[in-house]
């Protein structure tokens, strides 16, 4: 790559873009330093799009597209396809007795869990465990996983660059035929996941408690790890429901960075990749969360020490101030010279750590601006909290003078530059930027953005939004403080 | 010239065949199963080795650069020879504080903050840190900043400030780290286990407490710095948009003054404890969850038996999905989402072997015995061709994934050299690898997995296991986990010591206006103006002050937001704020006892207190004057350090533990001035407390009154 790389202009003449019949979209990045290949698929769904009711569900699919297909993942197809349908319909039976409810006859309900239990036992028995990342370790994959956020699904991995049609051929497979075998016990995986994220991190409480007090009628107010008793009330068909629904190839964008032939690699996308049937995308969420009528405030009480989360309400990404509030994440959090920084953490030493970030939990839609510290010990989040206002409305009413803008610029510069350093973090953003704004290119666009913005601006949009009335604040505090 | 070009023609055709000609053509239709593939791949191409320029300097400083011009960037990365394992028993954590001072607390020229802000101006970075068998400094440029970053790096390197402040700093972050490091489960079972298996009693054990930092001074870490800190002792790898000439030269020159010189750092103290294997409890009231770790020491990557571990391990609880404890107690029995086990060897001391796993609270048991079972398997029966073969093409076929990016293997280089491993160590271990059977793997899994060894740690709320934990057939060790305070140093005592002290309270008592004249006070009637100032800026504070000798107090604070009322008759009280009014919480109470322990009027009485003892100290010198030094102690645990003037007799100043609500108490100084004399007793007009050195008080008195025939019930209505 020539030495301006970080320019449009030439890093485009590495990039290949091309889309299939069936709407999904491919980007390949040459890159031929070393003989790898990462990859990125990233699906436009997360836990914003779960149904009411089935909270989870876009999670809870990603840990199914791990399962594998009818050829993978399978002891014996035939007598495995018969044993799944056997589970289905008991699992049939068992919920229509419960959804009886009060009528419910226990015994029976008790005869068919017993039921079902020995149906998913059964079909268990035809599994091959795993197959399916097995097959990718085995083959020399590496840095196997995938991340489901309220905005977006994402799965990734890495191999040698002479093995990429197997990329191509599990891919492909996974999201054209899955099988969801070993469903129900994977929902127990799911709770655990949650009693780790959640239940048991006092963190992980915080931000719950906080979404679903900052969110009412909007969905970004939904667990992305779903609630309990929805997880343990999923059905197979409920997961199936929102794959056809959300995992529509014109939904969908793939990176592939690395040491590839474009040429080739447009060939097996359409020897692979055209099998997924054309769907229409889904609806977005059309449920907007009102405009706040007022400060809300939450605590949860924690045996930990404690912490503070204040969220601002903040336009989509697609707002015309996106740029502003991306200035003022620099001005206001980023780094040793940041004001939160010098503030609370160097001078006042009110806080062990402090910061902020927009963006929160997503940016599909309005969502927050999301400040947070960690009071040191000895200080309170009170405290923590008058501190993060004292700089909130210096920001309002002082202008950001131009040597603290010019840094922001020049640190967006050198962050572009250090993102075209890794393969895999390339492919994620290429495949993110594509799928976000319908053109890759706004990685570079957004440094231009940034480089327009004026103290002006960060002003005005920091009285707009940044108000007690607009905001929510969630202490973690020790019982009796 | 036409005979070159049906050369060159001929050549350019040969050329365009090769490429044609390399790899198959992809299949027209996709493959009927991913075994039809693993037929077609193509070879994999080899991996080009960047070239890495070696160079020491004079001062022994030894370079490696490697070239590359794909972004305009350059890193540099030094590896030092230091490490925490080298902290002195009684200053755990002084090699972290010096190296976060490095970078933070500034150089001669140029303090932190002035650093921080002309790097971020060029969205440059420079930082340092010393962790437990390195250290290392650091720095990021964009080419065009390369001198001016340099500079700076440099000048960090060789000649860093260790101002107070930053070191304050350091220190007041590490405290509340400190304060939360029982805050979440996973980080609890980790500390556990490893202090447990490396022991306590050594640097692979110790943790930092506050008391360590407490004792940490500015000239600890001057001396650890010049000690590990020499030019002789650093590998410097830079990597980036240069040429080796120009780098080589860049860094000759800004090194060159650098000349300090030093003993060979001794090598890392040797892993010798003997953990006691067993099972340990740590009760976490608040989850739902068990953490759990099981195993013993596990060893180094030059072992022989390395390669085999390391499949053995792999096959067991390897990384990614393809493991037996994946598959059985998360696929299988969806127990945990979090399972794995891993042979953890280092290159100079021995890791970890480890089973870990998070499984709800009423699973924690099955759990654990069906890891059990799992490690007892392995120990039994040799693995199946299919588990082998898995294991060993997972990790060959990844192979090329260890040099994909040149800072990788310019990084792998300099590691081996720091640890004395071979040059073409990974090689050599990837063959090893290759050649590892099944009987390899049972024959290292019974010699090396030692069930009747392991420790395990469980951090959960036992009341809702499945079963006792004892269930697995050894007794419980309840663990403890409650952060300790530091420990009030408290003087020899003796005879002499008792009678010194003695002897200065009575000049005290003297100075006062008398032992008598305190004995017949019964009341005091205090009016005073506070300016405190604190965090949220300055604040004044009107108090009224009523006292019925010892201990019955009625405080009357006007404050910016309004009234705050405190009664307490020493074992209770009440408490009334704009809001309303509540019993007086523990907190105040026990910060009342201790102003009350501390009234000079009845502390100088403490020689007719039995339960007391007053101690001579030291002496001292409070600014010019001279001062003799005694601690005064009750029974239930009051302590105040009184310094003394020694030629007046007056009071200078009291030291004493001021309150810790969370986190490390403070130190807290009152000193004394405008003395005057109210009813024959000399009082202070003036009185200024410091918290850790700062001033948080300034008090002025402005009426003081005795024996006005206080009643006890007037002070306790509301």
């Amino acid at each position: 790559m020539p030495a301006a790389a970080q320019d449009l202009k030439a890093f485009e003449k590495t990039v290949t873009d091309f889309t299939l019949a069936n709407g999904l979209r491919f980007l390949v990045v040459e890159r031929h330093d070393a003989p790898v290949v990462s990859f990125h698929t990233y699906v436009d769904a997360g836990s914003v799009d779960d149904p009411k009711g089935a909270t989870g569900m876009a999670h809870m699919f990603e840990h199914m597209a791990f399962k594998g297909t009818e050829k993978i993942g399978s002891k014996n197809w035939a007598d495995e396809k018969k044993a799944l349908e056997a589970v289905d319909r008991a699992f049939d039976a068992l919920r229509a007795e419960r959804n009886k409810a009060r009528q419910a006859d226990k015994k029976k309900i008790e005869e068919l869990d017993k039921a079902f239990k020995s149906a998913v036992e059964k079909a268990g028995e035809l599994v091959e465990t795993d197959e399916f990342s097995r097959i990718i370790e085995q083959s020399g994959g590496v840095g196997l996983n995938a991340s489901t956020s309220a905005d977006r699904t994402n799965y990734f991995y890495n191999l040698p660059s002479n093995r990429v049609e197997l990329w191509f051929y599990l891919e492909s497979e996974r999201f054209l035929r899955p099988v969801y075998r070993e469903f129900y016990k994977e929902r127990d995986v799911v709770r655990e996941e949650r009693r780790m994220r959640t239940e048991s991190n006092p963190v992980g409480k915080l931000v719950e408690v906080f979404l679903t007090t900052a969110f009412n009628a909007h969905p970004y107010g939904q667990p992305g790890v779903g609630w309990p008793d929805d997880v343990e009330n999923f059905s197979i068909a409920d997961a199936d429901a929102f794959y056809r629904k959300y995992y529509v190839p014109s939904a969908m964008t793939i990176a592939l960075v690395g040491d590839v032939d474009p040429k080739e690699m447009r060939r097996m996308a359409e020897t692979y990749f055209a099998r997924l049937p054309k769907r229409p995308v889904a609806p977005p969420v059309l449920t907007q969360e009102p405009e706040q009528p007022g400060e809300r405030r939450l605590e949860v009480e924690s045996q930990a020490q404690p912490v503070i989360l204040v969220g601002y309400r903040k336009p989509s990404q697609y707002d015309k101030d996106r740029a502003v509030f991306d200035v003022i994440q620099s001005v206001l959090a980023g780094g040793r010279t940041s004001w939160l920084y010098k503030e609370l953490v160097r001078d006042k030493q009110l806080a062990l750590a402090a910061g902020g970030f927009p963006g929160f939990p997503g940016e599909k839609y309005p969502g927050m601006f999301l400040f947070y510290a960690f009071p040191n010990s000895g200080k309170t989040v009170a405290e923590n909290e008058a501190a993060m206002y004292t700089l909130i409305e210096k920001l309002k009413t002082e202008k950001v003078d131009q040597e603290t803008l010019d840094m922001v610029k020049t640190k967006n510069r050198a962050e572009l530059i250090q993102k075209l350093e890794r393969n895999a973090g390339l492919a994620d953003l290429m495949a993110a930027y594509q799928g976000v704004f319908g053109d890759w290119r706004q990685l570079f666009h957004e440094l231009d953005e940034i480089n327009r913005v004026t103290a002006d601006d960060v002003q005005r949009v920091a009285k707009q939004y940044f108000t007690k009335k607009n905001r929510t604040v969630g202490w973690l505090v020790q019982a009796g403080k | 010239m036409k005979r070159f070009g049906i050369v060159f023609g001929l050549a350019g055709a040969a050329a365009a065949w090769g490429q044609q000609a390399a790899p198959k053509p992809a299949a027209a239709a996709p493959v009927a199963s991913h075994r039809d593939l693993e037929k077609r791949y193509p070879p994999l191409k080899e991996v080009k080795i960047p070239e890495v320029v070696t160079h020491t300097l004079p001062n022994g400083l030894r370079l490696y650069l490697v070239e590359d011009h794909t972004l305009p960037i350059i890193r540099g990365h030094a590896l030092i020879r230091a490490g925490n394992l080298f902290d002195p028993a009684d200053k755990v954590g002084l090699a972290d504080l010096t190296g976060a001072v490095l970078r933070t607390g500034g150089t001669v020229s140029k303090t932190g903050d002035q650093l921080d802000q002309e790097l971020e101006r060029m969205a440059a970075s420079v930082e340092a840190g010393i962790g437990e068998t390195s250290a290392n400094a650091n720095f990021f440029a964009l080419r065009e900043n390369l001198d001016q970053v340099l500079a700076i790096y440099a000048d960090v390197v060789m000649h860093p400030a260790f101002r107070q402040d930053k070191i304050d700093l350091h220190k007041n972050q590490t405290r509340s780290v400190i304060s939360r490091r029982n805050d979440e489960p996973d980080e609890i079972v980790r500390r556990e286990f490893g202090d447990l298996v490396y022991g306590k009693d050594n640097p692979y054990g110790w943790r930092i407490e506050y008391e360590h930092l407490d004792r940490i001074q500015k000239a600890d870490l001057e001396r650890f710095y010049r000690r590990h800190f020499f030019p002789a002792n650093v590998m410097l790898s830079v990597y980036g948009d240069f040429s080796p000439a120009e780098m080589k030269q860049k860094l000759e020159a800004v090194f060159r003054e650098w000349n300090n010189q030093q003993e060979p750092v001794p090598p890392f103290p040797a892993v010798t404890h003997k953990a006691k294997a067993g099972t340990y409890l740590v009760t976490k009231d608040d989850v739902n969850q068990t953490n759990l770790r099981l195993g013993h020491l596990g060893g180094i990557l030059k072992d022989e038996d390395y390669p085999a571990l390391e499949v053995m391990a792999d096959i067991l609880g390897g990384g990614g999905f393809r493991s037996r404890l994946v598959a059985r107690v998360r696929s299988k029995l969806g127990y945990a989402y979090s399972v794995g086990a891993r042979w953890g060897a280092n290159y100079g001391h021995p890791g970890l072997f480890l089973a870990t796993a998070g499984t709800k609270s009423n699973s924690t048991v099955k759990a654990i015995q069906a890891i059990q079972e799992e490690i007892a398997r392995l120990r039994k029966e040799p693995v199946s061709d299919a588990e082998l073969r898995t294991a060993k093409e997972t990790v060959v076929n990844s192979f090329v994934f260890n040099f994909d990016t040149k800072p990788k293997t310019l990084n792998r280089m300099l590691v081996y050299e720091y640890w004395g491993y071979p040059k073409d160590f990974i090689f050599q271990y990837k063959k090893k690898l290759e050649g590892v059977t099944a009987a390899d793997v049972l024959r290292v899994a019974q010699k090396y997995l030692k069930p009747e060894e392991m420790v395990l740690v469980a951090v959960g709320k036992p009341a809702d296991f499945d079963s006792p934990l004892d269930t697995l057939g050894r007794a419980v060790t309840p663990l403890a986990i409650t952060i300790p305070q530091p420990k009030q140093e408290r003087a020899q005592t003796d005879d002499k010591s008792l009678s010194a002290g003695k002897a200065v309270l009575a000049k005290a008592q003297k100075a006062a206006g008398g032992a008598d004249k305190l004995a017949s006070l019964k009341d005091v009637t205090v009016a005073l103006r506070a300016q405190l100032s604190g965090p949220m800026g300055n604040m004044a504070v009107e108090q009224k002050v009523r006292l019925i000798y010892p201990s019955t107090l009625r405080q009357e604070n006007t404050l910016p937001f309004g009234k705050l009322d405190v009664y307490t008759d020493g074992k209770g009280g009440w408490m009334k704020h704009p809001q309303g009014q509540m019993p007086i919480p523990g907190p105040q109470l026990q910060q009342s006892r201790g102003e009350m322990f501390r009234m000079t009027e009845t502390l100088l009485l403490s020689d007719r207190d039995p339960a007391r003892t007053v101690n001579f100290v030291k002496k001292d010198k409070v600014g010019e004057r001279e001062a003799e030094v005694i601690e005064i102690a009750s029974k239930e645990g009051d302590q105040v350090t009184v310094f003394v003037d020694a030629q007046s007799g007056q009071i200078l100043k009291k030291q004493y533990r001021g309150m810790a609500m969370a986190g490390p108490a403070s130190t807290v100084e009152e000193t004394y001035e405008d003395f005057r004399e109210v009813s024959g007793v000399r009082v202070p007009f003036k009185v200024t407390i410091f918290q850790n050195e700062k001033k948080f008080s300034e008090m002025t008195v402005s009426e003081v009154q005795y024996n006005t025939g206080l009643k006890a019930d007037e002070l306790a209505k509301p």
